[in-house]
């Protein structure tokens, strides 16, 4: 026993020794360490948990739940056993005073006690404000020491051990709870000093060597689970190393917390909460066991230490949300915790209350429908952001890029000559344009009586209607431009149309016969405009000189000579008459 | 005395047989104009005012010719009284040609050209409507001035646009409107001419006469 004893107090103080950053990776030797540990805490409870099956703690072949499973199974019990307790001193203030209890040991742990009351609390509101649960701690060495001071309220080896244990729990929690950022300072505050937390641990180290083994076995054993826990890393052993502790304070304080609030802890009341552990620890005292009462001090302190914590470690392990002021509101009225489920529930009914009551009451001006002013508050326009229709374009803003680009626009219009002009619609075609008679402003030249005959005539027979003025211009001009078009058709066009047949026409161009048949067109044709025999105007058979007979030859000759004599003669005869006009006239000369 | 006799029968007095022959119904020629008015001679007289005087004298013999000859009747100048005297004579065909030709004379005296005024004895049907701006419209100074220049138009075309539009003649004189036509055209001229003394525009009236003498022309 002794030897198990002291090997799992050295395990204890080994795991304390532990460095904070080896605890990140899993180690079977610190493991084993931890182990020794927890059932060396196991143990050295053991006594004082009379309804436990178990004599010690089994960890060989066990894994991290079972051996989580069996410390919260002694535990249990014990710390409702613990809370009776306290409840019983809170009643009768008297008992604590008959607990023994050295004095300077309670002095000591009354102010530690607050100190690491604080501490605690402090720890448990950090940790309550971040629900991170996996990320790594590094804060191992503060909650060591936290831990350690929160030990240090325990002036037996228990101290010691729930020193290591809350550190193991701390580091654990610390695991689970990722306090990551720079938790130096935010632990610390006019609660938490490191200083004198550090200072405080010492002091209780030197007390967990003079405490009873047989708690510190225990403590150690539990604490040993505490720290193989952390050093392993595993959330079940964490939660068994908190479980253990927690069901420990849990038991005791369940006694004393009944009517504890936020105030008496932290508010100006300090006096009043070491008052408290004052009777605590006269309680423990008065209680006929020393050992029990120093144990049952200690763990009450513990469970005033731990039961946040444990609690919240549980919570968070099991990865429950929940709020501070709800935890803790539950924790003070000694509530039992309320499980996930519960607290789940709890939540959404809230949300539910808070719809149903929005939905039954009265809506806001802004949600009904038309509202006029008199159905709103005044001035309460203002704060509404409305969100208007405007049917008005805004208004361009005349900037130089707008008007250049506009101008750009034109001007390419322009040049493209693209303008979109409105184009008439074109009308369908109604009936045919009636005949419009034209007002004539001009005297009429025929007289009433004739137009009046005209107008009878036409009644009569309407055939003989003569040619009004305006079929007249119509028939001129009708005239004149079928002139023009023949003439145009002649000369560039390759098919000819033969001239109109006009009666009243008389149209002659020099065009042969032969030319109106010809198929080819009349620009390529060589035919001459006319033929031979027309441009001839000889008579007769025409012969060359070697195709005359003689007959002929004769006959040529004989007319040729015919006709010379005709001329000598007449040639002649003009000699004749005008020689003697020459005679009459001279002597006209002579006598004149 | 018989009839103090109750007599069933009724004492007829025989008349003797020979029944007297009834005179022909008598044939009676068809009352020659002359002898309509009782065999007396019919005169009209139309008076000349003084400015047709002159054009009277240059046309005489156009209006002379056709009534003495055709229409038959006797026509003379009375210089004194500025009178034209018409007078049947026994061979005038038609009792009315004495009235036409007093109409005829009449319209010439109010201003119509004689080629004009000629229709009246060729055709039945042709009056002569007078009227004046006053009827219409009461209008003073220069707006019955201005009126009588609407009515003219420019260079008289309005007065014949109208004419020719609705074949009637129109005379002008100061506020003295006379057309010659037929009826139903005097009536279209009429109204043009009113629409024009009221103050419509020439165009308007144009239109207006485009629509009526088309409408009238398709009738037919």
């Amino acid at each position: 026993m002794a030897n198990t004893n002291n090997a799992g107090a050295e395990a204890l103080r080994r795991l304390k020794e532990v460095d904070p950053p080896s605890l990140l990776a899993p180690n079977p030797t610190l493991s084993e360490t931890a182990r020794a540990a927890s059932q060396y805490l196991f143990s050295s409870i053991r006594p004082f948990s009379q309804k436990c099956p178990l004599d010690q703690l089994l960890v060989d072949g066990y894994d991290a739940e079972q051996i989580w499973h069996q410390i919260d199974l002694q535990t249990q019990p014990l710390l409702s056993t613990l809370r009776r307790r306290v409840n019983q001193f809170v009643k009768n203030p008297d008992e604590i005073a008959q607990l023994k209890v050295p004095s300077s040991v309670a002095k000591k742990v009354e102010a530690k006690n607050h100190e690491e009351w604080e501490q605690e609390s402090d720890d448990f509101d950090e940790e309550l404000d971040e629900d991170d649960d996996d990320e790594d701690d590094f804060e191992g060495v503060e909650k060591e020491e936290k831990n350690g001071g929160s030990d240090g309220e325990e002036e037996d080896d228990d101290d010691d051990d729930d020193e290591e244990g809350s550190e193991d729990e701390d580091e654990d929690e610390e695991g689970e709870k990722e306090k990551g950022k720079g938790k130096d300072s935010g632990i610390e505050d006019k609660f938490l000093k490191i200083n004198e937390l550090n200072e405080y641990l010492e002091k209780e180290e030197n007390n967990y060597e003079n405490a009873e083994e047989a708690d510190d076995g225990d403590e150690d054993s539990e604490e040993d689970d505490e720290l193989e826990k952390a050093g392993e890393f595993e959330m079940d052993e964490d939660d068994e190393d908190d479980d253990e502790e927690e069901d420990e304070d849990d038991e005791e304080e369940e006694e004393g917390m009944e009517n504890a609030r936020y105030d008496d802890f932290f508010v100006g009341k300090k006096e009043k909460s070491s008052k408290r552990k004052d009777q605590l620890v006269e309680e423990s005292e008065d209680s006929g066991d020393e050992d029990d009462m120093e144990s049952n001090k200690q763990v009450c302190v513990c469970v005033c230490v731990y039961v946040c914590v444990c609690m919240i470690v549980k919570i968070f392990i099991l990865k429950i949300k929940f709020s501070y002021p709800v935890f803790l509101y539950s924790f003070m009225q000694k509530k039992r915790t309320a499980s996930t489920h519960e607290k789940q529930l709890e939540k959404i009914q809230s949300e539910i209350e808070l719809m149903e009551k929005a939905n039954v009451e009265p809506k806001t001006w802004s949600m009904q429908g038309e509202v006029t002013a008199a159905n709103r508050p005044v001035d309460s326009l203002l704060a509404v952001n409305l969100d208007f229709e405007h049917n008005v374009r805004p208004t361009p803003v005349i900037t130089e890029e707008f008007t250049a680009s506009i101008e750009e626009m034109i001007q390419k219009r322009i040049i493209e000559g693209l303008f979109n002009d409105v184009q008439r619609a074109p009308r369908l075609p109604s009936k045919a344009p009636r005949e419009v008679k034209e007002l004539d402003d001009n005297k009429s030249k025929k007289g009433l009586a004739e137009m009046y005959e005209q107008e009878y005539v036409q009644k009569i027979d309407p055939t003989s209607a003569p040619l009004s003025s305006k079929d007249k211009l119509k028939n001129e001009a009708s005239m004149l431009f079928k002139r023009l078009c023949l003439k145009l058709d002649a000369l560039s066009h390759f098919s000819f149309a033969p001239k109109p047949v006009i009666e009243d026409m008389s149209f002659q161009t020099n065009v042969p016969a032969l030319a109106m048949e010809e198929i080819a067109p009349v620009a390529v044709s060589d035919a001459a405009m006319l033929a031979p025999e027309e441009v001839f105007d000889g008579k007769g058979d025409v012969k060359e000189e070697a195709e005359l007979t003689q007959a002929e030859r004769k006959r040529r000759r004989a007319n040729k000579k015919r006709k010379f004599k005709a001329d000598a003669v007449k040639r002649s005869e003009k000699k004749a008459r005008s020689e003697k006009k020459e005679d009459n006239a001279i002597p006209g000369q002579v006598n004149g | 005395m018989q009839s103090k006799e109750a007599s069933s029968s009724m004492e007829v007095d025989t008349v003797p047989s020979e029944a007297k022959v009834l005179p022909p119904k008598p044939k009676f020629k068809p009352l020659k104009p002359h002898e309509m008015a009782s065999g007396q001679v019919q005169f009209r007289k139309v008076s000349v005012p003084p400015h047709r005087y002159t054009p009277l004298k240059k046309i005489w013999m156009e209006i002379y010719t056709p009534i003495y000859e055709q229409m038959k009747i006797d026509i003379r100048m009375n210089l004194k009284g500025r009178k034209v005297e018409l007078k049947t004579r026994p061979d005038t065909p038609d009792i009315s040609n004495l009235q036409k030709c007093a109409d005829f004379v009449h319209a010439f005296m109010l201003g119509f050209d004689v080629i004009d005024a000629i229709a009246i004895l060729r055709l039945d049907e042709l009056y002569v409507e007078s009227f004046e701006i006053k009827d219409v419209k009461t209008l003073r100074g220069d707006h019955l001035s201005r009126a009588i220049g609407r009515l003219s138009g420019k260079g008289g075309k309005t007065k014949f646009t109208i004419e020719n539009a609705t074949k009637t003649r129109i005379v002008i004189a100061d506020t003295k409107i006379h057309i010659l036509g037929s009826f139903a055209n005097i009536k279209v001229a009429r109204d043009s001419l009113c629409y024009l003394i009221m103050g419509s525009p020439a165009g308007k009236v144009y239109s207006k006469l485009r629509a009526i003498t088309s409408r009238m022309a398709e009738r037919f």
